[in-house]
């Protein structure tokens, strides 16, 4: 796992005209390579920042997600109907990808209740400290309660859809919210 | 401001864009080079097609064994479908042009044939949705 500092750069192409995206995400879908690079190079760095967060800043396997979730993007363009833009069909399939591999890993299925009980204390306040730390943090959390904190405080997700995408009830999204925040202001309160 | 809100703010400037090290679109693109397309239903339609030519040929050719040809009827003309433009479809549509004139040349020297009529209306539904896919495609 790579312990550096988030390299987090501007926008990485200039955004393109509204009606730009759907001329190329149609030539795409009619099989058109060089409009799909382009939409890559559009898109490859909101999709690999977030996959990035999501494995807890493992570079090497965030590259391979990405390009995972590139490739099913090409496989199931023909199927993408404009019903919502495409950058939110592309983040989300990029975000299915990363919880795929997830699921399929479960090296964090059960859900620890000293760590729970421990988290469910909040007596540590947070502190903001430095961005590397929180970064760190995050990365350093299970993979599962990562995910769930990613998905909800850092890209906006409801808890009904990361339930959906990550296949546990509700509840069990919240609790895990509840566990990795805790367990995120003792890492902070401690290195603080 | 209070520690909920500090924390949230915090956790929302995580968010954004990173870059890979390497250019990923090379990999990209010799896989997607590799791979053929899912979630496409062209071959399905293509296989039904086929099918249709097979069955709907076999019958033709077992009917007209015992059927003197017809001398002066004039072939008919295919229905006027519009044609697709994504090459897998047209490629489809081409097969199932191609059913539904000979399934219509059999109706003509053979109307009564109820099995005929039948695999005409597949075809000219099949047909349909691959229009309909199209649309879909766009």
């Amino acid at each position: 796992m790579d312990g550096a500092a988030l390299s987090i750069d501007p926008p990485l192409a200039q955004p393109e005209a509204a009606d730009a995206v759907p001329a190329l995400v149609r030539r795409a879908a009619a099989g058109d390579v060089a409009a799909f690079e382009q939409l890559y190079r559009q898109h490859v760095g909101r999709l690999y920042g977030t996959i990035l967060r999501l494995v807890g800043r493992d570079r090497a396997r965030a590259e391979e997600l990405t390009q995972e979730a590139f490739v099913r993007a090409w496989q199931k363009l023909a199927s993408f109907r404009h019903e919502s833009a495409f950058s939110t069909w592309l983040h989300r399939l990029g975000v299915n990808t990363a919880l795929m591999d997830l699921r399929a890993r479960r090296d964090d299925e059960t859900t620890d209740d000293a760590a729970l009980a421990t988290a469910a204390g909040g007596a540590v306040p947070f502190c903001a400290g430095e961005r590397a730390d929180l970064e760190r943090a995050v990365a350093a959390l299970p993979p599962r309660a990562r995910a769930v904190l990613v998905l909800h405080d850092v890209e906006g997700f409801k808890h009904e859809e990361i339930a959906a995408e990550l296949g546990m009830a509700v509840g069990s999204s919240k609790a895990q919210l509840h566990r990795a925040r805790g367990l995120l202001r003792r890492a902070l309160g401690g290195a603080a | 401001m209070n520690h909920e809100l500090i924390w949230r703010n915090e956790l929302r400037k995580l968010g954004g864009p990173a870059l890979p090290e390497r250019d990923l679109w090379p990999a990209i693109h010799a896989r997607i080079a590799a791979t053929p397309r899912r979630g496409r239903r062209w071959p399905a339609l293509a296989a039904a097609a086929a099918a249709v030519l097979v069955v709907g040929g076999a019958g033709w050719l077992g009917w007209r064994a015992r059927t003197p040809p017809a001398t002066d009827a004039a072939p008919p003309a295919p229905l006027a479908w519009a044609q697709p433009e994504l090459p897998a479809l047209a490629a489809a549509a081409q097969d199932l042009d191609a059913a539904s004139v000979q399934l219509q040349q059999a109706l003509e020297r053979r109307p009564d044939a109820v099995f005929l009529v039948g695999l005409l209306n597949r075809t000219n539904a099949q047909r349909m949705r691959l229009l309909r896919q199209e649309a879909k495609a766009r």
